[in-house]
């Protein structure tokens, strides 16, 4: 009992662990599916007649036969053609060998459409085959024990003559064909004769470039040994190959302890950018900045809840916690989010928000052109990486989309001594935007942000 | 034991002799009839001797359903024995619309005689899966005369097997490697796969490989074209090693080096694949559908949606992430033990064929 518990307790275990595992699978396949769409959707296939392994086709239209249309090929041809004709269809495996072994065991041809047009596939299908039925019927007859055996004999006995007639027919037709088969052979050996020529004359042609192959070995083997006689003459020169040796090991030895030195460095770079996002997020979690940020955003989302529509794409840079990136969900927007700090990433995703760690400004260089109905910043970079931000965000968002620009908030250490965040100096703002192409919304007045719309 | 016919590498024949084993094992007369058979290490009868064969009503029949074959309808009708109908599912026709018109007559013919299998009213009715008896269930047959049990295969041989990888390529140096089994055909949903390996390819390393194991009917020539083409819209004729002749060898190796089994497809009745990643610990990721959720049960990721991002990154995770991975082994090899294994479907078949004992 006590190990039934034990295997409920894993499997629910699993269970839990497998639905958190799927749940950050779904976000990150959110976030890939913005990063790399596909281009195109699978295309419904074009309807056309179908490639036929026979030379037929599959005329659904037509329900009318007669015997002898369908009676002229022969073996699966013949076959293949009674199914496509009769039920509308290629042959099946099983279907095709039975009938080829009914075939095979000598029964009519009449018998072997019989089977297929009175089969239910057949009977349901209906197509007509003009005196089908009659012959159907004698050949299930002469199946029929004694019966069969004396109507067997009669229509043999009644076919006698039309036999004869065949049988002479077969015979000046086999004469005939014996006359060019011969013919053929003939031909066949003066190709035979024609094509021994031929190889005879290959053959010397061999011989000769046997020959040449030898001298050419001959005289490469020749100029091998001057070069091998040369190459001793240089290495007795040079004399000094080991200490030569000696020096490229050192070399290999100090680019191996060059390699470990550097991975070190990375090593403690990456501990260091860990502690760094830790201490950031702590600031991020200070109750004045945390209450001060939540006034700010809400401020912004008031700006923005009356300038997007629902649905609107909104890609956010430097999401923070993701608190900014849930406000705009619940406008309705489909939000993307991207945060250089790990820590502050992770939080923003167990909460379950679109929020990938990584380079924002990387992030919206991804985008498409014309993609986004507003882009929001929070702390954007100084000099040339606002022009960057500004040239990509103009490029990514749609016409009319909206660019929110907020005063970062105090991530670096020497930024505490403020207390304070940022703010923006909004004339040189304005004079920034107009240039990179959008205009400021002059109506949205706050004191850390700027929103400026694409033209 | 009825079947049209027996082959290597068949799933209906691994069944036919899989069960025919298992019966034996239980101490009954078992004789298989069938009209051709190749290669099989069974005394295959002539399938017009089984009336001779059926002594009386204390006998069963078992007949492995497929399409367009009047001799096994009438002689169920005719015959005095109880009658087991197998059923391995039939693809709906609207699959291959616009691709095959044979396909899509023998399938609709194929349907459409299930009324009659149905109206037989026979002992028993034989699904691989819940889903396949649905086909059953839904034309008016009664519930206590349905019994679910999963196909016998020869999983345990390909266990056996020594791999051999020569054919499949130089390996991606560690890059993720997908894997499909199966044949190609519009139900299988090789171009949602082709898509999965595309954002692979363009998330993840430009490396990734898609093994895809399995044959082209000539018939579905048109839809072999498509999935080509599509391929290389997508740039991925290189990323893709096609096999359509695997020996066991070659299967066992192509597990071995996958990272996931991935199943897109959407119609399958049951899926000897997933059971043959379970049992060589090949991690599988899949769309949900038909009898697919069924067979992988909890040993897998399943999708509710053939979504190329989720799937893509599904083997994404499990290429990166220890832990998964050696989880969804786990338990895909502790489900083939308690379900699919040989033991397993012997006392399944034991369980069904139960009624037959008084």
């Amino acid at each position: 009992m006590s190990s039934a518990r034990a295997e409920n307790a894993a499997s629910d275990a699993n269970d839990s662990y497998l639905a958190g595992v799927k749940a950050e699978i779904r976000a990150d396949a959110d976030a890939a599916r913005m990063r790399a769409p596909l281009p195109r959707k699978e295309a419904p296939p074009a309807r056309s007649a179908e490639r036929l392994s026979h030379d037929g086709t599959i005329d659904r239209a037509r329900l009318d036969y007669s015997i002898a249309e369908l009676t002229g090929d022969h073996y699966t041809a013949f076959v293949d053609a009674a199914f496509r004709a009769l039920l509308k269809r290629p042959p099946d495996e099983p279907g095709l060998d039975a009938q080829i072994r009914l075939l095979a065991a000598g029964a009519p041809k009449a018998e072997v459409l019989g089977n297929l047009r009175y089969s239910p596939e057949g009977r349901a299908i209906g197509t007509r085959v003009r005196g089908l039925l009659p012959r159907y019927a004698l050949a299930k007859l002469t199946r029929v024990p004694v019966v069969g055996f004396g109507l067997n004999w009669l229509i043999a006995f009644a076919g006698l003559p039309l036999m004869l007639r065949h049988q002479r027919a077969a015979d000046t037709r086999n004469a005939a064909q014996f006359l060019d088969a011969q013919a053929h052979a003939g031909r066949i050996a003066d190709d035979v004769r024609g094509t021994n020529a031929r190889v005879d004359g290959v053959r010397g042609e061999l011989g000769e470039a046997s020959a040449r192959l030898a001298q050419l070995t001959a005289s490469f083997d020749e100029r091998v040994g001057t070069l091998d006689a040369r190459v001793g003459e240089t290495e007795s020169r040079l004399g000094d190959v080991p200490s030569l040796r000696h020096y490229v090991h050192a070399v290999n030895h100090w680019l191996v302890s060059l390699q470990a030195a550097i991975d070190g460095i990375e090593g403690a770079s990456d501990a260091n950018r860990a502690h760094a996002d830790a201490l950031i997020a702590a600031v991020h979690d200070a109750s004045e900045v945390a209450a001060a940020r939540a006034a700010r955003q809400s401020a912004w989302i008031a700006a923005l809840r009356d300038r997007i529509g629902a649905r609107a794409r909104v890609v956010e840079l430097g999401s923070g916690d993701g608190s900014f990136a849930a406000a705009l969900a619940g406008l309705g927007a489909d939000v993307a989010g991207f945060e250089s700090n790990g820590v502050l990433a992770r939080r923003a995703r167990e909460r379950g928000l679109n929020v990938a760690a990584g380079d924002p400004m990387a992030a919206l260089a991804r985008c498409e052109d014309r993609s986004l109905d507003a882009v929001a910043v929070s702390g954007p970079p100084a000099g040339d990486g606002l022009a960057t931000l500004l040239a990509e965000a103009a490029r990514a968002l749609k016409p009319g989309g909206w660019l929110l620009i907020a005063a970062g908030e105090p991530k670096r250490l020497a930024d505490l001594a403020n207390g304070r965040v940022a703010m923006l100096d909004r004339p040189i703002a304005s004079a920034l935007l107009g240039a990179a192409g959008f205009a400021v919304d002059t109506a949205f007045g706050g004191p850390d942000a700027v929103l400026a719309r694409r033209a | 034991m009825l079947v049209p016919g027996l082959a290597p590498y068949d799933a209906v024949s691994n069944d036919t002799l899989g069960m025919t084993a298992a019966l034996r094992a239980l101490g009954h007369e078992v004789a298989v009839f069938a009209p051709h058979s190749r290669d099989v290490a069974e005394a295959v009868r002539p399938h017009a001797e089984i009336d001779a064969w059926l002594a009386g009503a204390d006998d069963v029949l078992v007949y492995h359903y497929c399409i367009g074959w009047d001799f096994a309808l009438d002689l169920l009708r005719r015959t005095k024995a109880r009658r087991v109908v197998r059923y391995h599912n039939i693809t709906p026709p609207e699959f291959f619309e616009g691709w095959s018109e044979g396909y899509v007559s023998a399938c609709t013919a194929g349907r459409a005689e299930l009324d009659a299998y149905a109206a037989l009213d026979c002992e028993l009715y034989l699904g691989c899966s819940p889903f396949n008896l649905e086909d059953f269930l839904k034309r008016g047959v009664d519930p206590g005369r349905c019994a679910v049990l999963p196909p016998f295969h020869k999983v345990e041989e390909l266990l056996a097997a020594a791999p051999d990888a020569r054919r499949l390529g130089s390996s991606s140096d560690g890059a993720p490697e997908l894997l499909m089994v199966g044949r190609i055909a519009p139900n299988k949903g090789d171009f949602a796969l082709i898509d999965a390996l595309t954002v692979c390819r363009r998330m993840s390393d430009p490396r990734t490989r898609l093994l895809r194991i399995g044959k082209l009917d000539p018939n579905l020539e048109r839809y072999g074209v498509a999935v080509r083409e599509h391929m290389h819209a997508m740039g991925a004729d290189a990323a893709v090693v096609s096999i359509d002749d695997a020996t066991p060898s070659e299967l066992r190796a192509a597990y071995a080096a996958a990272d996931a089994l991935v199943m897109m497809s959407a119609h399958e009745g049951f899926c000897v694949p997933l059971v043959e990643a379970m049992a060589l610990g090949t991690p599988i990721v899949a769309f949900g559908s038909s009898a697919l959720a069924w067979t992988i049960g909890d040993a897998g990721i399943v999708w509710n949606e053939p979504d190329p991002h989720l799937v893509a990154m599904s083997v994404m995770r499990i290429h990166t992430d220890l832990m998964l991975r050696e989880m969804l082994r786990e338990l895909g090899r502790a489900r083939y033990r308690d379900a699919f294994s040989p033991a397993a479907l012997a006392g399944n078949l034991e369980a069904a064929f139960a009624r037959f004992a008084a």
